[in-house]
């Protein structure tokens, strides 16, 4: 499968076996993989030079070999707000980048869904065109997290699962496949949704971005 | 012995400004910073000028009693003992009054002698003047004359004295010890007067050391001991004197040991105050000796008594009153003397009795529980009066020296043994001979408290290391989670996730059952870093990153029963102590799902100041011991150097208590 056009990546991986073959697999779907680094700080000298659309990047990597992927991305996005950026992790760690998720062009995966090649081509493709692209343990992550704001304890259980699965990228199609109800079902959902968090449809912001972000901000208030 | 002190201290009843000095002096024992209260006696050329004087005139004498051959030379030569004590002092301190007292105390009598000879009309008025020596000395010693115009005058009024004495038996003559002459009434009252002043100022004179001894320091009271010795000796002569002139002894030979003890054992016992006050334990000699003979004198008399009652009442059985004396005697000899030692230490030596009897009480109270063992160095100064003092103690299998409160320190002083090894040594502020033996025979009475706080010094320090060490391991526990986590993360995870990418990319050039059975593999590998991240996670959530409250929540999202969490404002706490606090949560989670058959949770975590302040209480059947082992608990909050409580009534729930 080669879905979308041909995007131009930078990827940033220490360790060489999972970079050569991370390089390998978006080359095969097509994509130009226009750097390959192993630090944080080659890493956004090949942005600087390439100007890539999406950048892929471990969210630990040397120089410190701590959240020095993550910082790198924070720090990319405010030089290239338009650049996507897929975070990889072996295990969720949010700190350092819990300002990007939600935002738009921003993914979070943990490193073994690059195992799933066609679920990864669409989450590359997602961020790329602006969307997000959220590990569904990320989620649950950001779900759990303390004090549940009082907007969301409006919202009934279906409701949050909507929300939930919206917030991970998914269209409402898809979501009504995975939870078993008519696409006219969950867009009545979103709508409650959209009206318990105070989104009206003002014909220039995206609603659903805006309850994606207000979802997770609220849920990541920690 | 320097001789500085030897003039710091200048006992005056009279000056208010001089008592408050001297009552500062006392109760700090150093006669350092006391020189306002500095006064030199006399230059040394006018204490020179007055022994020398005192020397010719004692010279002159036994010149004359030599010529006239009349046996008065016995009497006057003994008296260059006390010139010659009194050469000494002033040889050794020269500005002192004390020196030419001395040489006056035999100087006078030969004075008196001359005097006999020489005015003969006057002979029997001159008796004031073989004191003159003496009283002058009770007033001036050992540090110089008092001040305030009572004690100037006294001097004054005793020549006045010695005039009226003089002027009222002029012309009177001495036969055979009986006075004859003819005075006139004016004459009769002017001599009674004389006397009675005579006898008023050695009672002011003897006051006058009383006072200084009360008030003096304890070198001053060491010195003035000497002189009370050596006076009440020369009392008891003199009172013996009495019976033997009332025995018909003749004058001199009744009076004659009394004037020996004023010419010799006085000089010599003041000359050894002032130059080695501290050489034998004066007191304890004393108190010894009189406390035997007094014991002795009793047990005679309840000997007698008791052998006078029974042979009246049993007239026949003389071998038994004799034996029943005796066994009474003897049943009463050790409580008597122990009665009587107390009395006479109380009397002739306060000081050492009293410090005794309160480091003795002291350590009573401590074995009793009433007091602090490590409160033996305060209770020592007190005793000891020296505020200075230091106990240090000999730290147990280690070498070295610590003070009470275990600072290291050099090791100096009295060294205190106990089978065999040096447990303490006791350092003083003021060193003297009679210092050291009072510090000996308290530190005899001190020694349990002393090893006591010692040994419980070493506890406390082998506790403290034994905390340290706790600490240290688990912060060296706490970093080899993290890169063992670490190490599993990027090390066995990432390359089985590589190696699933690359069978995924082979995958594409297989088909069917090849690739079906690649496709099964890769799962295999997904569900194997799944199980591998789990893993890593029992060894240290990675939660742990995003906080302790993101690592807690994932305690509650595991947990089969209703919990709720909350979490306040925490302070900054390390790696360890937050891995600690999230397992001491998750376990007693654990424990009261295993235990407590309960069915809702209650976790609390808090600030309170550094520390970290977690509750973890349940609904279920509570019932669990204060002291319940809970080994992995407990364990885990010691090694950061916390304390847990465990609070379960039966059927009330069980609270668990962790402050890290």
């Amino acid at each position: 499968m080669n879905p979308g056009a041909q995007r131009r990546i930078v990827v940033g991986e220490d360790s060489v076996l999972f970079r050569e073959g991370l390089v390998r697999l978006l080359t095969e779907q097509g994509h130009d993989v226009v750097a390959g680094v192993g630090d944080a700080v080659a890493l956004r000298a090949a942005v600087d030079a390439h100007h890539p659309d999406l950048a892929v990047i471990d969210i630990r990597m040397p120089p410190q070999l701590e959240s020095d992927g993550a910082e790198a991305a924070v720090a990319l996005r405010a030089s290239y707000p338009d650049l996507g950026l897929l975070l990889l992790s072996q295990h969720i760690q949010l700190r350092h980048c819990l300002g990007l998720i939600g935002t738009p062009g921003f993914g979070y995966l943990l490193k073994d869904s690059v195992l799933e090649l066609d679920e990864f081509a669409a989450a590359i493709e997602r961020v790329v065109q602006g969307g997000t692209a959220l590990d569904p343990e990320v989620v649950r992550a950001l779900v759990r997290a303390r004090s549940a704001p009082s907007a969301l304890d409006e919202m009934s259980e279906r409701e949050k699962e909507v929300l939930g699965l919206v917030a991970q990228g998914n269209s409402n199609g898809a979501v009504a496949a995975a939870l078993g109800l008519s696409d006219r079902t969950v867009e009545a959902h979103m709508r409650s949704v959209f009206t318990k968090l105070g989104l009206h449809d003002d014909g220039t912001t995206h609603r659903r971005v805006l309850a994606v972000v207000a979802y997770l901000e609220a849920r990541a208030r920690a | 012995m320097s001789r500085s002190w030897l003039w710091a201290y200048r006992p005056d009843i009279g000056a208010a400004t001089a008592r408050s000095c001297g009552s500062a002096l006392r109760a700090s024992t150093d006669t350092q910073g006391a020189d306002t209260c500095h006064d030199a006696d006399m230059s040394p050329k006018g204490t020179r000028a007055l022994t020398v004087l005192a020397t010719l005139v004692l010279l002159t004498a036994m010149g004359s009693a030599v010529q006239s051959r009349d046996g008065s030379a016995w009497l006057v030569a003994p008296g260059l003992v006390a010139v010659i004590a009194g050469w000494v002092v002033v040889w050794r301190v020269p500005t002192s009054l004390v020196g030419p007292a001395l040489a006056w105390s035999s100087g006078a009598i030969a004075l008196v002698l001359l005097g006999e000879r020489l005015v003969p009309p006057a002979s029997v008025g001159l008796w004031p003047i073989n004191l003159v020596g003496l009283f002058a000395l009770l007033l001036v010693f050992p540090d110089g004359p008092s001040r305030g115009p009572l004690w100037r005058g006294l001097p004054w009024l005793y020549v006045a004295a010695t005039f009226g004495t003089v002027g009222s038996a002029w012309g009177s003559t001495q036969v055979d010890g009986m006075i004859v002459g003819h005075p006139t009434a004016a004459q009769r009252v002017v001599g009674i007067a004389s006397v009675a002043s005579i006898g008023v100022c050695l009672v002011m004179a003897v006051v006058c050391v009383v006072m200084r001894y009360r008030q003096g320091a304890s070198r001053q009271r060491e010195q003035i001991r000497w002189l009370m010795s050596a006076g009440g000796v020369t009392v008891a002569l003199l009172m013996a004197g009495w019976v033997a002139l009332g025995l018909g002894l003749s004058v001199p030979a009744a009076f004659g040991p009394f004037l020996l003890a004023i010419v010799v054992l006085v000089p010599v016992a003041v000359g050894i105050a002032v130059v080695r006050h501290d050489l034998f334990d004066l007191d304890r000699l004393l108190g010894q000796s009189a406390t035997w003979l007094m014991t002795l004198v009793v047990s005679a008399g309840l000997f007698g008594v008791v052998v006078l009652l029974l042979s009246e009442l049993l007239s026949r059985y003389t071998g038994l009153v004799g034996a029943t004396a005796a066994f009474v005697t003897a049943l009463v000899l050790l409580p008597l003397h122990q009665f009587v030692n107390g009395f006479i230490g109380r009397l002739v030596d306060r000081d050492r009795y009293v410090g005794v009897a309160d480091i003795r009480r002291f350590a009573a109270d401590v074995h009793a529980g009433r007091r602090e063992p490590e409160a033996i160095e305060q209770a020592l100064r007190e005793a000891q009066g020296d505020p200075e003092l230091r106990v240090l103690l000999a730290r147990p299998g280690v070498s070295g020296w610590v003070t009470m409160t275990g600072a290291p320190t050099r090791g100096e002083g009295f060294a205190l043994e106990a089978g065999g090894d040096t447990i303490a040594r006791i350092a003083l502020g003021w060193e003297s001979a009679r210092a050291r033996r009072r510090i000996a025979e308290l530190a005899r009475e001190a020694w349990v408290p002393i090893e006591v706080s010692r040994l419980r010094l070493a506890l406390r320090e082998a506790l403290t290391e034994e905390r340290a060490s706790r600490g240290r391991l688990a912060k060296a526990t706490s970093q080899e989670r993290r890169r063992l986590v670490r190490d599993l993360h990027d090390g066995a995870q990432q390359r089985i996730v590589a190696s699933g990418l690359r069978l995924r990319l082979l995958q594409r050039d297989l088909s069917g059952r090849a690739a079906s059975e690649v496709d099964a593999t890769i799962k295999e590998l997904k569900t194997t870093v799944d199980v591998l991240r789990r893993l890593a996670n029992g060894v240290r959530p990675s939660q742990l990153d995003d906080g302790l409250e993101a690592a807690l929540v994932t305690v509650r999202e595991t947990t089969p029963l209703p919990m709720s969490l909350h979490v306040g404002e925490l302070p900054v706490v390390d790696d360890t102590r937050a891995l600690t606090a999230y397992f001491v949560v998750s376990e007693a989670v654990t424990n009261a799902l295993k235990h407590a058959h309960a069915s809702h949770l209650d976790v609390c975590v808090n600030g309170e100041g550094p520390r970290l302040a977690i509750r973890v209480s349940d609904d279920g059947i509570g019932g669990l011991p204060a002291d319940a082992p809970l080994p992995a608990l407990r364990d885990r909050v010691l090694s950061v150097g916390g304390k847990l409580d465990v609070v379960s009534l039966p059927g009330g729930g069980t609270t668990i208590t962790a402050v890290l």
